[in-house]
């Protein structure tokens, strides 16, 4: 009943709109006429989609990793008072965003350099630790020399932590770029920050690094590291090789399972309370 | 039969009364009546000699309570634990012992403290200590033992830490507690304390009874590692692990020589390895947490996460400089001096202050 009408008024309006637009013919609905046979459904015609950016940006939350308690049986307590010195440190000295595989430029106090501070630009290769003793290594390759800086986060010596470019790797621990090639730890000391949009996705670099020959400082073809940022060049025969060290059973280990989504929950909530 | 006999009249004897012992046996296997049904069974077999009993009495305290008495029981206990803990909030009110002033002999009462964990700090030199949180957790003073009583050169005073069920120990050991009006404690130790230093059993003890900048010796139960071989337990080499060695990798070797003919007493041997009480000494006290009653003190402690620990002023004197004028006896909350939240030693670099720079 409802299509017969519709094409009806499809029919009607078409002679109105031909009569007034000789030139133009209006589709209506996905032009379903009485040529179709079968009696086709009515469907609406797709809603506008409202991208909201302050509800986006609201929504994407970001803890850092070392507030949350490492599993075991410490009293919540001594985190409590550690994240309360940790915050503090926080209202007083910027720590920006930012994860493994993201630029960074860190000026640290040192009284035996000129101007008493050291400016050091580096990729995140690793983030270790929890709570106030959280650390992160910077490498960067430096007149063909590689130099791994391993710096406190709430050290009081760090003047300023600036990111340059903030972006994610396939891998959460860059330790194999020990092994690879140098231009892929180089990186420009003079390097500008990278502006980008608040509300905007965190950028994965999807880059496979390719690695000096062999041998390397660890097995990084083992399954044991899971590294997906490698153009493993090696033999099938090797890469099948490798395999026998896998352990297929640990990811259903269920005393190796630790949830921390509501432990997450509590943390952010107290941090943004305080940090408001 | 004659047995039978001697097993029903002992049932008889003791208030239950049965004819046969197959009866018996088909009740213990219905659940609720296992041990009820056992103990007499146990009492015979016990005395024919064929069956060890554990513990004090083989019971637990709830076993002969309904349910509804147990929870009676554990909530007027809490409440209990409240009103004792709030009577005692005001040690100054409820007529204190002399006060006295400190004197550079004098020696003063420890506190019994939580080992809670560790955690790095800062100094205003940009330098990294590791330190250790002690929280003090319902520290009372329990008795005060005089110096005739005890057979020592000096008085004593037992002091109680962390609050425990009272319902697990026998009525003798729950006395010292109730004497002085306090909820039962996981750890009393004895403190030799000089005349001038002594305090009314029932006085709580806080953190801030030490000062940021003091030097203090913490006694705990070191971790226990069970029974150990001697290259772990006493720093022996062992032996090359090859070049011929047959199955002698880790042992100790020789234990003594030809003309002694004996083996020392003494002898490092294998055995069990920790679970002793030692001492760390001459440890800083950097930061005083007044609102949690949390001590940071510099290094490490003996002893594993939450375990009961015994704080003392340093014997060391290399330190006693640094320990006068201490709050004396004791530090009493309800008194006149209002401390703040948090007390830092000068040299910790606070996270309030701006970044550390050598201008």
């Amino acid at each position: 009943m409802a299509a017969v009408a519709m094409a009806a008024a499809c029919g009607r309006l078409a002679l109105r709109g031909a009569a007034a637009r000789p030139s133009r013919c209006f589709s209506f609905s996905g032009c379903r006429s009485s040529r179709d046979g079968e009696t086709a459904k009515f469907q609406p015609p797709p809603k506008p989609v409202i991208i909201d950016k302050q509800k986006q940006k609201e929504e994407r939350r970001y803890l850092s990793p070392e507030f949350i308690p490492p599993r075991g049986r410490t009293d919540p307590l001594k985190f409590y008072m550690e994240r309360k010195d940790m915050i503090q440190r926080r209202k007083v000295f910027n720590i920006p965003e930012f994860y493994v595989g993201s630029i960074l430029a860190v000026t640290t106090a040192d009284p035996h350099a000129d101007g008493k501070t050291k400016r050091f630009v580096g990729i995140c290769i690793q983030r270790g630790g929890k709570g106030l003793g959280a650390t992160f290594v910077l490498r960067n390759v430096i007149e063909d020399q590689g130099v791994e800086i391993c710096y406190e986060l709430y050290s009081p010596r760090i003047q300023e932590i600036q990111v340059l470019k903030l972006e994610k790797r396939l891998d959460d621990n860059l330790l194999y770029l020990r092994d690879a090639l140098p231009e892929y730890s180089t990186f420009d000391v003079n390097m500008k920050p990278e502006s980008r949009l608040d509300h905007e996705e965190i950028p994965v670099n999807k880059l496979q690094v390719r690695m000096k020959p062999k041998p390397w400082s660890k097995r990084w073809e083992r399954p044991k590291y899971n590294i997906k940022g490698i153009k493993f060049e090696l033999p099938e025969k090797k890469m099948k090789a490798a395999q026998k060290w896998s352990q297929p059973w640990l990811e259903f280990d269920m005393l190796r399972e630790y949830d921390t989504s509501k432990i997450e929950e509590k943390i952010w909530k107290e941090i943004n309370e305080e940090l408001k | 039969m004659a047995w039978l006999c001697l097993v029903s009249d002992l049932l008889v004897g003791i208030g239950k009364v049965r004819s046969a012992l197959s009866p018996l046996f088909s009740r213990l296997n219905k659940p609720g009546y296992c041990r009820a049904m056992l103990q007499p069974l146990t009492i015979f077999m016990g005395q024919l000699g064929l069956v060890a009993r554990h513990g004090n009495d083989a019971t637990w305290w709830h076993e002969h309570l309904s349910e509804e008495n147990v929870q009676f029981l554990k909530k007027t206990t809490a409440e209990e634990y409240k009103a004792q803990t709030a009577s005692k909030l005001c040690p100054l009110k409820d007529e204190p012992w002399p006060l006295n002033e400190w004197k550079p002999d004098s020696v003063r009462v420890g506190v019994v403290a939580v080992k809670l964990g560790m955690m790095p700090i800062w100094t205003k030199s940009g330098k990294k200590h590791a330190v250790t949180l002690l929280k003090v957790q319902d520290c009372h003073v329990l008795r005060y033992i005089s110096k005739e009583e005890s057979e020592g050169k000096t008085a004593k005073l037992l002091v109680g830490g962390k609050n425990v069920s009272p319902f697990f120990k026998s009525e003798a050991a729950m006395e010292i507690f109730k004497e002085a009006g306090v909820p039962r404690k996981q750890k009393v130790t004895a403190f030799n304390v000089t005349d001038d230093a002594i305090i009314k059993p029932g006085t709580p003890l806080y953190a801030a009874h030490f000062r940021p900048g003091q030097f203090v010796d913490v006694t705990a139960k070191t971790i226990g590692k069970g029974f150990q071989g001697v290259m772990k337990r006493w720093g022996f080499k062992g032996q090359p692990a090859s070049h011929g060695q047959t199955k002698t990798h880790r042992r100790p070797g020789a234990i003594s020589t030809n003309k002694a003919a004996k083996v020392y007493r003494g002898k490092k041997m294998p055995g069990k390895m920790g679970n002793i009480y030692r001492t760390s000494f001459g440890l800083k006290v950097w930061r005083i947490n007044t609102k949690h009653d949390i001590i940071y003190v510099n290094g490490s402690v003996p002893g594993h996460t939450n375990c009961l620990v015994k704080v003392k002023d340093t014997k060391l004197p290399h330190y006693k400089d640094c320990n006068k004028n201490p709050p004396f006896p004791t530090f009493f909350a309800d008194g006149d001096e209002k401390l703040p939240e948090d007390l830092y030693d000068e040299e910790i670099f606070q996270f309030t202050d701006l970044s550390v720079t050598y201008a």
